[in-house]
């Protein structure tokens, strides 16, 4: 015989249907409500503020039994002072509803019946519903040992066709919450965070370095896209109501090629829908000056775009070093253009400009590099060649809200370091001096950070204040060494976002662990389980890799602070056309193909005078 | 000149509203439907703004109310001086039209205002409402654009019937409302590429500008900024016989963001 027919099993058996018949529309709605939660994926939380948001219902029902004239008793109410009928008022109704039940009123039964069994049965629902987690999610549920498992996956699948379907609900996932925080999507699960339905972070999480990694094809670039709106968006905000300067967003997308410049389009579009006056994508389409750099910081920025050696080159180094340092510092002032800096690296213009300043040391030392300068001269004009005229231009950061930078880091990889060091520089020199709250983003920074570690980059950006954000398709694609990746997702404060990448186990470590129910049972033959086994506690990680490895394209995992919450991000789609800077053309006749001869046109000075005063001329 | 897109702006209406005493189906949410769709069409309006369409102050407050409790515009303080009011998805589904449902643009509240501005002053004059004409918002302009076509809008146009009784019936007119300083160079582009155009926005690249044809804005109107007109003014000299096209004026009064004059 198996245990779970012995006569005390029976008898609660018995007792729970009858129970169960008793309290029939309860038990139905606690089914309903159970149902409803296995079907959609809900966390038992929800059902609880189902039940919590029929307490108006109830209440109006209470105080209309409390208030109802004693003359006339309908259905559910009775005579009796205030208290008593309140006291009694669920067992009138479950009463009245039998008995209208039994007489064939079905509809006025469930009506009667409804204030009290509505909010009892969701909370029932949500304990039955909370017990078969548990059960499950301890081992102690189920039929088979592989029925946890199942549950588990089967959820999964409920829980996201649940966040889908919000995704798809019109409006109801904006760019912003009505507290400002970023909604990112809808939430699919959460694992130590709060359960909730849209997955919304605080402004201030973005302004903190963040870390996102996945594979190619997984969705990086749409979650990129939200985050960067969303980011714009608030901080425009904040910058209206003046809590805060204007926010700047920098992306130094170093993979290049066209597959870049499309994202910089979709960037540019979504940006400008979030708020954005001016995107600018460098270097296509706008330029930046490198002379604007302060000329102590120029001389390092220009040192650093040329390649260095080590041992006896360390000589060379310094002769160049020297020389650039004079055709910067010259008494004339810094230079203002790539051309004006080559024709100072000439031994006699270097001599003469600090001999008519009386700097003897100065004309000592330009007479000492003579030899070297036509060869420094000579590396630094293959640089400006190759460089082009991104960084040559009159351009600021200033100039936009958000400059999306394409570095040729695959095809090029010597240009795009170059670049990218010169880019940062630049930024960290603009950041000293204005009032704005930075975001920079790097995706595949890896590729182009032999001149410039990421990890320094990191602390640079700390120390003046910018928020940092890497994407990489994978853990070994955030940094070149081990120690550096650990160093920089150790300090992503503002959390990690994981798409489905193939390695997920470092960031599964820096996640954390918690707590599970680890249950061992004895089969009992062909009936299934016996009641035999034992349950301990053990230390399993937060995130689950084997989740992380089947995310499904747009699936995310956000991990912040020892708990997460898997993502279903919400596309953004640019409605309006990206505006590009209107070229200027310095020829009429060149730019613009010849109209129609027109006469000028009739005077219509009798409309225009009215709406807007006298003509100027 | 015909306008294609004139009359879904017309036919805006609401589906749902209270009955008039006399029996008569008066929706309350769309008492004010022009009002509605200049909201929509400008990318929204401050309530001084919208005063001046609904006839007062209150009757403003009172649209705006209206239409926030159906759920078709919602208000906020988005920048200095009055609130702004914008159309939400279900008001441009009331008004058929198929702009995507946002709140203006912070970086762009002052040319927002500024444009709003430019409409209503010509749009209270008596010619522009005896013939009837129809100004077409860089919003309805926009909405024909290619995505990715890279040219330059104007602020709206504004579109004169052939049987209009006036001497400029059957033209079209590019509205510019600069508050900033550009540069001259880029102005003086701007005011040739409107010149020069031909076809309509959103039209193929080979008919934008196709040489012999006549230009699709017969004149270029720019009412300008104390700070851009200078500017302005010296674009248009370089322009040469085109300058006779361009026709510069002073923004209106009430059209700063601070509500200064």
């Amino acid at each position: 015989m198996r245990d779970g027919l012995r006569p005390d099993w029976l008898f609660r058996l018995v007792f729970l249907a009858a129970l169960a018949i008793a309290l029939a529309p309860v038990t139905l709605v606690a089914a309903g409500a159970a149902a409803v939660g296995w079907w959609r994926g809900w966390p038992p939380r929800r059902l609880y503020q189902g039940a919590a948001w029929c307490l108006p219902m109830v209440i109006v029902w209470l105080a209309a039994i409390a208030g109802w004239p004693s003359g006339s008793a309908p259905p559910g109410t009775g005579p009796g002072p205030v208290w008593l009928r309140l006291l009694a008022a669920p067992y009138r109704a479950w009463l009245a509803m039998w008995h209208l039940g039994a007489a064939g009123h079905i509809a006025a039964a469930a009506v009667a019946v409804a204030p009290p069994a509505i909010p009892l049965g969701i909370l029932a629902g949500g304990l039955a519903w909370t017990r078969r987690i548990f059960r499950m999610q301890s081992g102690t549920g189920g039929l088979t040992p592989a029925a946890p498992d199942r549950f588990d996956a089967r959820q999964w699948r409920h829980q996201v066709r649940t966040a889908k379907a919000l995704l798809a609900a019109p409006g109801a996932l904006p760019l912003l919450s009505p507290n400002g925080a970023v909604v990112a999507g809808s939430a699919i699960r959460s694992v130590g965070h709060r359960p909730v339905r849209t997955a919304a972070i605080p402004y201030d999480r973005l302004r903190s370095h963040q870390i996102v990694v996945g594979s190619t094809g997984t969705g990086k670039t749409t979650l990129l896209l939200r985050l960067w709106a969303g980011f714009m968006a608030a901080g425009l905000r904040r910058y209206a109501a003046g809590t805060a300067g204007r926010p700047l967003l920098v992306v130094l997308d170093c993979k290049g090629g066209a597959s870049s410049r499309k994202v910089a389009d979709r960037a540019r579009r979504v940006l400008r829908d979030a708020g954005a006056r001016d995107v600018a994508v460098w270097p296509d389409e706008a330029s930046l000056s490198l002379w604007t750099l302060p000329p102590d910081r120029l001389v390092t920025t220009l040192l650093d775009l040329i390649e260095h050696g080590t041992g006896g080159a360390a000589y060379y180094a310094d002769v160049m070093e020297a020389l650039v340092s004079l055709a910067v510092g010259a008494p004339a002032g810094p230079p203002v253009s790539s051309r004006d800096f080559l024709s100072r690296l000439d031994a006699d213009w270097l001599s003469a400009a600090y001999a008519a300043s009386g700097d003897a040391a100065g004309v000592a030392t330009a007479r000492s590099g003579r030899k070297a300068v036509e060869d420094v001269a000579l590396r630094f004009r293959t640089l400006w060649r190759r460089l082009g005229p991104g960084l040559d231009g009159g351009g600021s950061f200033a100039n936009a809200d958000a400059w999306y930078c394409v570095l040729e880091g695959t095809s090029e990889p010597a240009v795009a370091e170059a670049q990218a060091r010169a880019l940062t520089d630049l930024l960290a020199s603009y950041a000293t001096s204005a009032r704005r709250e930075i975001l920079l983003a790097v995706d595949e920074f890896s590729s182009v950070s032999r001149r410039l570690p990421i990890w320094q980059l990191y602390e640079r950006a700390r120390s003046l204040g910018l928020a940092v954000q890497v994407s990489a398709q994978s853990w070994e694609g955030l940094a070149a060494f081990e120690d550096e990746r650990y160093r920089i997702a150790a300090t992503a404060e503002g959390g990690i976002w994981l798409l489905r990448t193939p390695r997920p186990g470092p960031m599964t470590e820096l996640a954390g662990t918690r707590i599970v129910l680890d249950t061992s049972r004895r089969l009992g033959g062909a009936a299934g389980w016996s009641d035999d086994g034992s349950t301990r506690p053990r230390l399993a990680p937060v995130l689950d890799p084997d989740i992380v490895r089947q995310l499904d394209v747009g699936q995310v995992a956000y991990v912040y602070r020892g708990g997460v919450t898997y993502v279903q991000v919400k596309r953004l789609v640019g409605a309006q056309a990206a505006l590009a800077p209107v070229t200027v053309v310095p020829d009429a006749a060149v730019a613009v193909p010849a109209p129609a001869t027109v006469a000028a046109p009739p005077d219509a000075g009798e409309v225009l005078d009215q709406a807007f005063g006298t003509r100027r001329d | 000149m015909a306008v294609s897109d004139k009359q879904s702006a017309a036919g805006g209406r609401a589906p749902g509203g209270d009955r008039a005493p006399g029996g008569d189906r008066a929706p309350r949410a769309v008492r004010d439907a022009p009002a509605l769709v200049f909201a929509a069409d400008m990318y929204g309006v401050q309530l001084d703004q919208l005063a001046v369409l609904t006839g007062g102050d209150k009757a403003a407050r009172a649209a705006a109310a209206r239409w926030r409790s159906v759920g078709y515009a919602q208000t906020g303080r988005l920048g200095p001086g009055a609130q702004w009011l914008w159309v939400t998805r279900a008001g441009l589904a009331a008004c058929g039209l198929k702009y995507t449902a946002v709140p203006p643009a912070l970086s762009r509240l002052a040319h927002i205002r500024a444009v709003g501005a430019v409409r209503l002053a010509l749009e209270a004059t008596a010619a522009y409402r005896e013939a009837n004409a129809f100004w077409r918002s860089e919003r309805r302009i926009r909405l024909r654009h290619g995505v990715g076509v890279r040219e330059h809008l104007p602020d709206a146009e504004v579109h004169w019937p052939d049987e209009a009784p006036v001497a400029w019936a059957g033209e079209c007119w590019a509205i510019e409302a600069e508050l900033t300083r550009k540069t001259v160079a880029r102005t003086a582009a701007i005011m040739r590429e409107i010149l020069a155009r031909t076809g309509d926005y959103g039209c193929p690249a080979a008919e934008a500008m196709v040489p012999g044809r006549p230009p699709r804005h017969a004149r270029a109107l720019y009412l300008c900024s104390p700070a851009a007109l200078a500017t302005v003014l010296r674009a248009r000299a370089e322009l040469g016989p085109l300058a006779d096209r361009v026709d510069v004026r002073d923004l209106p009064a009430g059209a700063a963001l601070d509500g200064s004059p």
